[in-house]
């Protein structure tokens, strides 16, 4: 422990780092921002919640929905597709955040120091994730081409088979995860190295001059001085991992056969290929039951609000 | 807390119910604006509504009537006008149906009939529309849109190639016949695969698309070995595959992706035009819809430009189909400018604008344009076209046809690809269109 | 081996590692610079490249397409307007979140956490429809609002380290002087904070810029969004690379030199926010 990072986590310390708080009332600073979620986010959800109890045909007048209680519930359990867009979509965030995470964390450990042309470096490896989406899914989609895809080209002189890389299932699934660590890990690269650079330099000196090796300062003094910033570029990463759409829509249109249609791709096929809303509107409840869960566990645990403060406010 | 959220839930729940109410609802017909000045378009993003909507201000000079078009990609018009278009309400007083989606979005169009007199521009006569294409704007026997394009298959083969006398003289001596544009399913394989195995060009051009893309091909197989897919028979749909047909159809379609470039099973609109038009080596022969014969027509797109050949397709062992695609424009009932999106769909639809349309390399579907000897020479196209018209066949129609063309692709690329064998996989398209069907109550 | 020889070797190898890096990460993206330069025929048929190929062609393409240049220009209003709005009030929210005492203050920081977990797929329709009652369907301000519904939550997220993190002896000083709450906050937390607002602002700006679904359904010819434009040069039928290339190209310009003149404020920002020595 470093002599900075003072524990505050006697119950008087704890009381102290919130500072006045109780005096005065949040609720003006709170209410704008209420305002707008509970218009633009709260209201369709329960909108959806609403309409997850109907047959619900987008492309049909009024009289043609109809109130079918959980039925459309029960039709998602029994739906194989469903289950298995779940997957893959859990699959793509177990697989796809934690290489960004690990890229993004090795990136900044070897990018943080001075070196001739390290500010240019430092903003041109951001450059992705300015790229939209729509236009780098269709990049990597030609990319992979046989005959005239720069990245296939690129395999085959490594020595890979040719291979139609967006018509086998696996490479296809696989493809879709690079993709998103190429836009993505820079972000939570920007992210850690950010949070690398806010340790004090003595800190890390300090841990050097006592001879420590390279692991044993990384796991002693940088992880864990870096967690919230680790756990606040998971958080955010997951949050736009569950609603990726238009790269992969563009890639693979969710193929072959049904290799690459995540959750989010099965919801819009719900919806507008299939018309059916009110199916639509289950599966979007069940991912927010499924992320309700998810934040009252994992991230209750880890980055309650006390817990911030306690690192926070006791500088 | 616990009471105040459950009173929060409580509003929400209300509000949520309220408005659900409130669009399922009829409402009551608003009182219509006197001069109707200003309609919204939605159309497909090709060639075809490009070219008319170059033509606009001429319209408005003549009506006074202000057009804005709103152009997307196919997909995403399928989208747009399953939102905005209710019973009730619509952003689009004029909106293009994809000739699958008619029965899809029936209820909440403007049967044709209904349609008011044009003022400026005679009512489009049905009768000027070409025959194959009528029955797309219809559903159930009534009339609901104007077919506006004349979108269904037609072959392109490469001039170059077939005319190379190198090339005339070793087919000619291996297969005892001449080299030409492929009439027969027969000619189509021996020749793509002299060009395929002579390294000269990839064999033919396959469509693995979006799921709409490959029931036409799928269809386009069947039909050609003699069995249909989906039919209505005693008041319902049916699904009528022969397997034998069909799985014969399959294999056929397996032989043809032996023979087409790299990548055959990816490939899109996209593909398709970069391994035809501008891949140095290029494809044989292959089905284009006309929209987009305008592209590969195009010298600043294509390296084939002047060198393609017109046809109908190639006839299979049991028969010749021409896969219908073609575009349908309607008025949403819920429209408050029906008598200037009427206008607008005459103008359209008449002899003059679809003359120009003929012009500029795209298909209206009006006959006397298509027919017109005038073109004859200058737009090749056009001859094929009207071959095509004779054995044009359409894909099934109905409500589901979103599940059932998933179903289609998702087996017929394993069976074309060998992932899985055409017996199983034709089977799987049978049991579980069979499942969506039994399932929507037909 | 010396201390200083060893760091100079350290630095080589980084050096090349970040060329090489760099090398990997942005061929994409030189790609597409250089195809924004060149006719589709010559990228599609997968030519060498040769000085003799680059061409203005699509790049006068693009600019001379009004309805894309309108496009543009929306999603640069948007853009500014939702990141303004989203800071603003996030702001607010999250100092009345981590500067305030009250029960169910954890609840409600999560709860704007879920929600923000949706697929956008299941909530436009409802947003949709009410757009459409109430007037707001293809306005700059209906989509701009849109892009808060999601940005508002992100800002609150990145913002609470940032409050918790202030002193709590600048509040009490303040208290003692009779400064009202908002004073409080406008006065001295603002000033405080200021890096991780330019953070929030950075990373809203591009969830709106990136954003594709709203845009497509709530919007129309008017309020019509770049990537929305964009797309329809890609999908389905029409095919028209160079033009794709020459604007995402140009899209990528603004947002890029924002960044870049952000940066500094960008790396001390999220420094202040993430880790406490």
């Amino acid at each position: 422990m470093t002599s900075s990072r003072r524990p505050a986590t006697s119950p008087a310390g704890r009381v102290a780092a919130r500072g006045t708080g109780g005096r005065g009332s949040p609720v003006p600073f709170l209410l704008p921002a209420l305002l707008i979620v509970f218009a633009v986010l709260i209201f369709p959800i329960v909108f959806s919640f609403v309409v997850s109890m109907f047959d619900w045909p987008l492309s049909a007048g009024g009289g043609a929905r109809v109130f079918v209680g959980v039925d459309n519930y029960k039709a998602l359990v029994r739906d194989l597709e469903f289950w298995n867009s779940l997957k893959l979509q859990l699959g793509f965030i177990f697989i796809a955040i934690p290489l960004e995470i690990l890229l993004g964390l090795a990136a900044a450990l070897l990018l943080n120091r001075e070196f001739q042309g390290g500010k240019v470096v430092r903003a041109l490896i951001l450059l992705p994730v300015f790229f939209l989406p729509v236009v780098s899914g269709m990049t990597w989609r030609f990319m992979l081409q046989p005959r005239y895809g720069a990245l296939n080209n690129f395999l085959l002189a490594l020595g890979a088979p040719e291979i139609t890389w967006l018509g086998h299932p696996t490479f296809a699934y696989a493809a879709v995860i690079v993709q998103d660590i190429w836009r993505m890990w820079p972000f939570v690269f920007m992210l850690l190295y950010a949070g690398l650079a806010g340790i004090p330099t003595d800190v890390l000196e300090a841990a050097e001059i006592d001879g420590a090796t390279f692991w044993k300062r990384l796991l002693r003094v940088i992880l864990p001085l870096m967690y919230p910033t680790i756990l606040t570029a998971l958080l955010l990463r997951i949050i736009d991992a569950l609603r990726i759409f238009s790269e992969v829509y563009v890639m693979t249109e969710g193929g072959p056969g049904m290799a690459t249609t995540l959750f989010s791709l099965y919801t819009h096929r719900q919806a507008f290929g299939y018309m059916k809303v009110g199916m639509s509107s289950a599966m979007a409840i069940f991912l927010l039951v499924i992320s309700i869960a998810f934040a009252v566990t994992l991230v209750r645990k880890n980055m309650s609000l006390e817990r911030l403060e306690d690192q926070g406010g006791s500088r | 807390m616990k009471t105040r959220i459950r009173l929060f839930a409580l509003v929400s729940l209300a509000i949520a119910i309220s408005v659900v109410g409130l669009s399922c609802a009829p409402k009551k017909e608003v009182a219509k604006a006197m001069e109707p000045r200003s309609i919204n378009v939605l159309l497909w993003d090709d060639p075809y509504p490009k070219a008319l909507a170059e033509m606009l201000p001429e319209f408005t000079k003549a009506t006074n009537i202000t057009v804005n078009i709103e152009m997307l990609q196919p997909p995403q018009v399928l989208t747009k006008t399953a939102v905005s278009v209710t019973d009730t309400a619509t952003d689009y007083d004029v909106v293009g149906i994809d000739e699958g989606n008619v029965p899809v979005f029936a209820s909440l169009l403007l049967p044709f009939d209904q349609w008011a007199k044009g003022t400026v521009y005679p009512k489009t006569d049905p009768a000027s529309i070409t025959p194959k294409m009528y029955s797309i704007g219809t559903w159930n026997g009534v009339q609901l849109g104007v077919p506006i394009n004349g979108n269904l298959y037609v072959w392109m083969t490469r001039k170059d190639l077939i005319e190379n006398p190198t090339y005339r003289s070793q087919f000619k001596a291996k297969h005892g016949y001449d080299l030409g544009v492929p009439k027969t399913f027969k000619e189509l394989l021996e020749m793509g695969t002299f060009f395929y195995e002579n390294d000269i060009a990839a064999g033919f051009g396959p469509f693995n698309g979006g799921p709409a893309g490959v029931l036409s091909e799928a269809v386009f197989m069947w039909e050609s070995f003699g069995t249909k897919f989906i039919d209505y028979t005693g008041g319902t749909f049916k699904v009528v595959l022969d397997e034998g047909k069909a799985v014969e159809g399959m294999e056929f379609y397996k032989k043809l992706m032996a023979i087409s470039p790299k990548g055959a099973e990816t490939m899109a609109h996209v593909e398709r035009q970069a391994a035809f038009a501008a891949d140095p080596k290029g494809v044989f022969s292959m089905f284009i819809w006309p929209a987009q014969i305008a592209a590969y027509e195009d010298p600043a797109k294509s390296l084939v430009a002047g060198k393609i050949a017109y046809s109908a397709p190639p006839a299979g062992p049991r028969g010749q189909a021409a896969v219908t695609g073609a575009w349908a424009i309607a008025i949403p009932k819920a429209s408050k400018n029906k008598e200037a999106a009427a206008e607008f769909v005459y103008w359209w639809s008449s002899k003059a604008i679809a003359d120009r349309l003929v012009q500029a390399n795209t298909i209206p579907a009006r006959t006397e344009s298509l027919t017109d000897p005038a073109y004859a020479s200058s737009k090749p196209q056009l001859a094929a076209l009207a071959e095509s018209m004779k054995v044009a066949a359409s894909r099934p129609r109905f409500k589901e046809i979103g599940q059932v063309q998933d179903v289609v692709k998702k087996y017929w690329v394993q069976g074309i690809t060998g992932a899985m064998p055409a017996k199983d996989a034709i089977q799987m398209i049978v049991k579980e269109t069979n499942d969506i069907l039994k399932k929507a109550g037909y | 081996m010396t201390m200083a020889n060893r760091r100079k070797t350290i630095t080589g190898a980084v050096m090349l590692f970040a060329a090489l890096l760099l090398l990997i990460e942005l061929y994409p993206i030189f790609i597409t610079l250089l195809n924004g330069f060149r006719r589709d025929i010559v990228i599609l048929s997968g030519q060498k490249f040769a000085l003799s190929q680059l061409t203005l062609d699509s790049y006068a393409l693009v600019f001379k397409n009004s309805q894309m240049m309108r496009a543009m220009g929306n999603s640069i209003v948007v853009g500014l307007f939702s990141t303004a709005l989203s800071v603003g009030v996030g702001a607010m929210a999250a100092y009345g979140i981590s500067r305030f005492k009250f029960r169910g203050r954890n609840a409600l920081a999560y709860s704007f956490l879920v929600f923000r977990m949706l697929p956008q797929m299941s909530l436009v329709v409802a947003l949709y429809m009410m757009f459409r009652q109430v007037g707001l369907r293809d306005t700059v301000f209906g989509i701009t609002l849109a892009h808060s519904s999601f940005n508002v939550p992100y800002v609150i997220w990145m913002l609470i380290p940032f409050f918790t993190a202030v002193d709590k002896s600048y509040e009490e000083a303040a208290m003692v002087d009779g400064c009202t709450r908002w004073a409080l906050f406008r006065l001295v937390f603002l000033p405080l904070v200021a890096p991780g607002l330019v953070v929030a602002a950075v990373f809203a700006f591009i969830n709106s810029w990136n954003e594709f679904l709203y845009a497509l359904i709530l919007t129309g010819v008017k309020a019509r969004t770049a990537p929305v434009a964009i797309s329809s040069l890609i999908g389905g039928d029409t095919l028209t690379w160079g033009q794709m290339c020459a604007a995402s190209t140009v899209m990528l310009t603004p947002v890029f030199v924002f960044t870049l003149a952000m940066q500094k404020f960008l790396i001390r920002g999220v420094a202040a926010g993430g880790v406490k020595g």
